[in-house]
């Protein structure tokens, strides 16, 4: 074989730090790749990526409920009881369903986030990034994950799910202990349903309001799902925490992945900074194909499918690889330069077809109304340290901090 | 009667979400690339079309009076 063998193992440290590499060399040699290790498939070329998720029905995304293998990375064996919770929950959210149930769901949801209604939300947004920006300044430095990129989005879907003001600081910890859901620590299961059984205990009650009382918020549309038997009690709350959990981990990669991007790229800072309102659209895009936010993600083939000559079998694994998709140079020119006016962008950093990620349109503007600001109030800004490590997840691409400072 | 309408799909936006033939399903349907297309602009009423392009999630769809050329959506 002319190759040196592929390793198997995703989660070590220099492919956690770089996945470009690892993930463009198997675009390059083996695109339909079987993970030995953790036994499943690896698809890294963009068009395979496009066409898997465009032909939902041969790959469900019931994965909680149908992964027939055990959880990975590994988890401590006293936990396999607060596992079969986690696959419990996770399974009643909406995106864990195939059609005809998810259209039924999706509707329910969809119409709360079109580009026109998420257009009334910049304003709060905008408000919410000045507010937390002022703090920073007022500090005369910031860690852009804990001061900026964590805060704001739950600040915003806190807004969404119409809870009192009193209580954020209890939404942004449940917040917190749910994402441990892309961690790949062995004991991360108690946290985690920590978050699920807070969230629902959180929640229940604002449901039973709003079942009698409807306002115009989030859980009032969940509500009426119910109401309408779309949706049981139990679908309602893990929905919520859904909003929270993938407006949350998913925000902050866009965030803090982009200000990165901005500042490891002098040139492009400058670019955006000569005209920050102008340029911000453009600038987001770019940040979610140069380093998306979510790596890969997984479903479980419905039934045999051919790729690329190989034989995908019926309940196999199978993850696409964002990460890969984007640096495609079938696709895209000069694939590893961040390039704010590349247009088109074509980047699958959102996924594409019938689950094409419903938070889109939020997260694009929270990414917009941040680098705008950014550039308009930190013009000087730079790294603190060189020192800066990835979490040990393969579906999201989560710096643990990036503290900077500005002159 | 009805004005006629020009509908038109953007592909190089669509994503392929397939909500617009859930709210207006005699014009829009998915071609081989499960991207949407306007197969027949006067399938469904006025109100179902513009329906279908508000809630599209990507806005790849666009909407105008046949005859005066007036934009009504977006």
């Amino acid at each position: 074989m002319a190759f040196a063998a592929i390793n198997d193992d995703m989660f070590a440290e220099d492919v956690i730090a770089d996945p470009y590499a690892y993930y463009g060399r198997l675009r390059e040699e083996d695109p339909v790749h079987w993970n030995e290790k953790y036994a499943l498939w690896v698809i890294t070329r963009h068009d395979d990526v496009v066409w898997m998720t465009r032909h939902h029905e041969l790959f469900s995304n019931a994965v909680f409920k149908n992964d027939p293998l055990p959880a990975y990375p590994d988890i401590n064996e006293s936990d396999l009881g607060l596992y079969e919770y986690v696959r419990n929950y996770q399974a009643d959210q909406f995106i864990q369903h195939d059609r005809p149930e998810h259209l039924e769901m999706r509707k329910v949801v969809h119409s709360y986030f079109t580009p026109r209604s998420m257009e009334a939300w910049r304003g709060f947004v905008k408000d919410a990034v000045k507010e937390l920006l002022d703090a920073a300044e007022a500090k005369g430095r910031m860690d852009v994950m804990k001061d900026l990129a964590t805060p704001l989005p739950v600040l915003v879907i806190a807004q969404m799910m119409g809870v009192p003001k009193e209580d954020r600081a209890h939404v942004r910890h449940l917040a917190e202990l749910l994402l441990n859901i892309g961690r790949g620590e062995a004991d991360r299961m108690k946290p985690l349903v920590e978050g699920m059984q807070g969230m629902i205990d959180y929640v229940s009650p604002l449901v039973d309001e709003r079942i009698v009382k409807p306002g115009n918020d989030f859980i009032s549309v969940l509500a009426d799902g119910e109401k309408r038997g779309i949706f049981t009690r139990h679908q309602v709350l893990v929905n919520t925490s859904l909003l929270l959990l993938a407006g949350h981990e998913t925000t902050i990669n866009l965030l803090c992945n982009g200000t990165l991007s901005f500042i490891r790229h002098q040139d492009q800072w400058e670019m955006l900074k000569d005209d920050p309102a102008a340029r911000a659209k453009q600038a987001t895009e770019e940040c979610l194909r140069y380093d998306a936010p979510v790596k890969s993600i997984q479903r479980i083939a419905a039934q045999d499918v051919e790729m690329r000559g190989k034989i995908v079998h019926k309940d196999d694994r199978i993850r696409w690889f964002i990460t890969s998709a984007n640096r495609d140079p079938e696709v895209f020119a000069q694939v590893d330069t961040f390039d704010i006016s590349r247009d088109p962008n074509p980047h699958v950093a959102f996924g594409s077809g019938v689950h094409h990620c419903l938070g889109a349109t939020l997260a694009r503007l929270e990414g917009q109304e941040v680098f705008k600001a950014l550039a308009e109030r930190f013009p000087s800004l730079h790294l603190e340290t060189e020192h800066l490590e990835y979490q040990p997840s393969i579906t999201f691409r989560s710096l643990k901090s990036l503290p900077v400072i500005w002159n | 009667m009805a004005r006629k309408l020009r509908v038109w799909v953007d592909h190089n936006v669509c994503v392929g979400n397939a909500m617009c033939e859930t709210f207006a399903p005699q014009v829009f349907q998915l071609n081989a690339n499960r991207q949407s297309e306007a197969v027949n602009p006067a399938g469904d009423p006025e109100e179902k079309i513009l329906e279908a392009a508000e809630n599209c999630p990507v806005s790849a769809i666009f909407v105008e009076d046949a005859d005066t050329g007036e934009r009504l959506f977006p």
